[in-house]
């Protein structure tokens, strides 16, 4: 099984990209630095739940859930009890898992479809975001803001900056890692058995529940992780951007642009549409707000009605053509 | 009592321009199995056209609606035509992601033409008021009551005795068979998608005055659009209206006795429940 994975591992390329990647900051201004550490957190949120919406082809919407855990409770446990983010951190993991981990069993046991799976997890999602809205311990509306970072590793601060990037790096390329490493052991086999045909999966003897579980507890307690992360590097923990459907709306998008259940596909349609996305942002938003969610939507309709199988697909398809002639 | 009375009163209004609201989903899910995730923001595109008829030549909304219909149903028949119909076939999935990408296409056109400040576009009746008894109703509840149940009898008189109407309930059992009968299926389903659109166009603006209005709004109205079909069975139609006022009256309860946190969670909750206990729908017989 793992050879692939190892072979990665021991890949001279994927470290060499790493290395690269982690000397960018000291080439780029402030301003192109912080686009880079926003592609890198949707890199590392749609790398995640490419392991449940790609791999077992269930789109989970309640995405969003698992990061404003991550950012919100993780927040409100310095703020309000004093509690060391590091520790905030595990335990909004371990409850975004556990969340996780029910919403499967509620899928497994009520035999949703499709359908019914997508609309139980954004039900999960709003249920979320009211519930934050609306209790002040979690910040209420208004949200919540961290002390500032003063680049103490022990209190989960990087420096902001620099630190963030790195950090950011370093969560991106383990979530594009384990993405390598389940679509290369056993259960990214099972995943993709479940996704393709579940009855035959079930009729084979594939313990359908335990994988589902598996896929949705490792998916939710990484978004978790990211979504700590990402607070801390904004300082401000925002309701309205963190537990909102939009955000887990932007990440289906770009893994579907990149390419759904591929190991890379995710990474390429954040690093693509990110930058593109704040770019303009910085350039028109002041007169046209929007306009970077609106070139989203239309890039995400060309790609579904042009190439279904997402970029990564169409470019490996280009090259081959390109190469045989 | 009166408590009770007027949250029963509020919800029943409310509800039935929501089961209004989900008619037009339920009918394309049945003849072309399609979900279409941007079904809020087009009630939100409607209500926007009225905002800017008003602005532009001071209409009512109530009188904008023989204007944005037509617009409507034009823009949905483009939309189908050349987004969703080449979709239909493939993967369940791929149609979510597409109409969640027209989900944000539409929202943030729409950001961009009027910007993201709360407008209100006012009507005559916007702040008239009725009282029944210890009930007070607000006038425009009422219309836009009035009109729904309407709409609601004329579509299923539509179903059940024209020939469009059988056509479409024919699509719906079987597109297969319906096409060997000569009915053209592709034909159905655009049309269903345009007449879809047009009722929302008709209920955005019912539910106009007196509501802010800003561009970000539309997935709530999916949102809620969502719940009552899937309460209502997906395509059964008595059973959508049905679904429409059972969540604006517990929306309505949540808000009277409850805090607005959990009168706002209220709707999910018996949503989540009753997916889960009744995954068929609140009817006990199908619609078929």
């Amino acid at each position: 099984m793992r050879e692939e994975f190892y072979n990665t591992l021991s890949s001279p390329v994927w470290w060499g990209v790493l290395v690269l990647a982690a000397l960018l900051p000291l080439v780029l201004s402030s301003y192109y630095l912080h686009i880079v550490i926003l592609s890198l957190v949707y890199v590392a949120l749609a790398s995640s739940w490419n392991i449940v919406g790609g791999m077992a082809g269930q789109i989970s919407l309640a995405h969003s859930l698992f990061i404003g855990i991550g950012a919100m409770l993780s927040s409100a446990l310095l703020l309000k009890l004093g509690i060391n983010m590091w520790l905030g951190l595990l335990i909004s993991a371990a409850i975004s898992g556990a969340l996780g981990a029910i919403i499967a069993w509620i899928d497994f046991r009520f035999r949703l479809g499709h359908l019914s799976f997508v609309l139980i997890t954004l039900a999960f999602a709003e249920m979320g975001g009211i519930i934050v809205e609306g209790w002040d311990f979690l910040g209420g509306a208004s949200g919540l803001m961290l002390p500032r970072d003063t680049g103490n590793y022990l209190a989960f601060q990087f420096g902001g900056g620099h630190g963030a990037y790195w950090v950011m790096l370093a969560l991106a390329a383990i979530c594009v890692l384990i993405n390598v490493a389940i679509l290369n052991a056993p259960l990214g086999y099972y995943l993709r058995t479940i996704r393709d045909n579940e009855k035959a999966a079930q009729a084979i003897g594939v313990n359908i529940l335990r994988y589902k579980i598996a896929a949705m507890v490792i998916s939710a307690a990484l978004a978790s992780v990211v979504g700590t992360a990402y607070v801390r590097y904004m300082t401000f923990a925002d309701p309205y951007l963190l537990i909102s459907p939009v955000i887990t709306i932007e990440i289906v998008l770009f893994a579907t642009v990149g390419g759904l259940g591929r190991a890379y596909g995710p990474a390429l349609g954040a690093l693509l549409l990110v930058p593109l996305g704040e770019i303009l942002r910085g350039k028109l938003g002041s007169t046209l707000p929007g306009l970077h969610y609106f070139i989203y939507g239309v890039v995400v309709i060309a790609v579904i009605l042009l190439t279904p199988r997402g970029l990564l697909s169409y470019f490996e398809l280009t090259w081959s053509h390109w190469r045989r002639r | 009592m009166s408590e009770f009375l007027q949250a029963i009163a509020q919800g029943v209004l409310i509800g039935s321009t929501y089961g209004l609201l989900a008619l037009g989903m339920g009918l394309l899910y049945g003849v072309s199995g399609v979900v279409n995730f941007s079904h809020g923001d087009f009630i939100s595109l409607g209500m926007f056209l009225c905002l800017a008829l008003y602005s532009a030549l001071s209409l009512d909304p109530y009188v904008s609606v023989f204007i944005t219909v037509p617009v409507m149903m034009v823009l949905g028949t483009l939309v189908f035509r050349f987004l969703i119909r080449p979709m239909i076939g493939h993967q369940f999935l791929m149609i979510v992601q597409l109409t969640l990408g027209l989900s944000l296409v539409l929202q943030n056109g729409i950001l961009m033409v009027f910007g993201g400040q709360p407008a209100r576009t006012p009507s005559v009746v916007e702040s008239k008021l009725m009282i029944l008894g210890e009930v007070v109703l607000r006038v425009p509840h009422v219309i836009a009551f009035g009109v729904s149940f309407a709409l609601a009898i004329g579509l299923f008189i539509m179903l059940r005795s024209t020939d469009f109407g059988r056509s479409i309930r024919a699509v719906h059992q079987n597109a297969h068979a319906a096409a060997l009968m000569g009915v053209d299926v592709g034909r159905v389903q655009v049309l269903t998608f345009a007449l879809g659109i047009g009722i929302l166009a008709i209920a955005a603006a019912l539910l106009l005055p007196g509501t802010p209005i800003q561009p970000t709004q539309g997935l709530r109205y999916t949102i809620i659009t969502l719940l009552v079909v899937v309460l209502g069975g997906m395509t059964n139609f008595v059973g959508i209206m049905l679904g429409g006022l059972v969540i604006g009256i517990s929306e309505a309860f949540g808000t009277i006795y409850l805090s607005n946190t959990l009168g706002a969670l209220m709707p999910y909750v018996i949503f989540v429940l009753i997916m889960l206990f009744r995954p068929q729908g609140l009817t006990w017989s199908s619609s078929r």
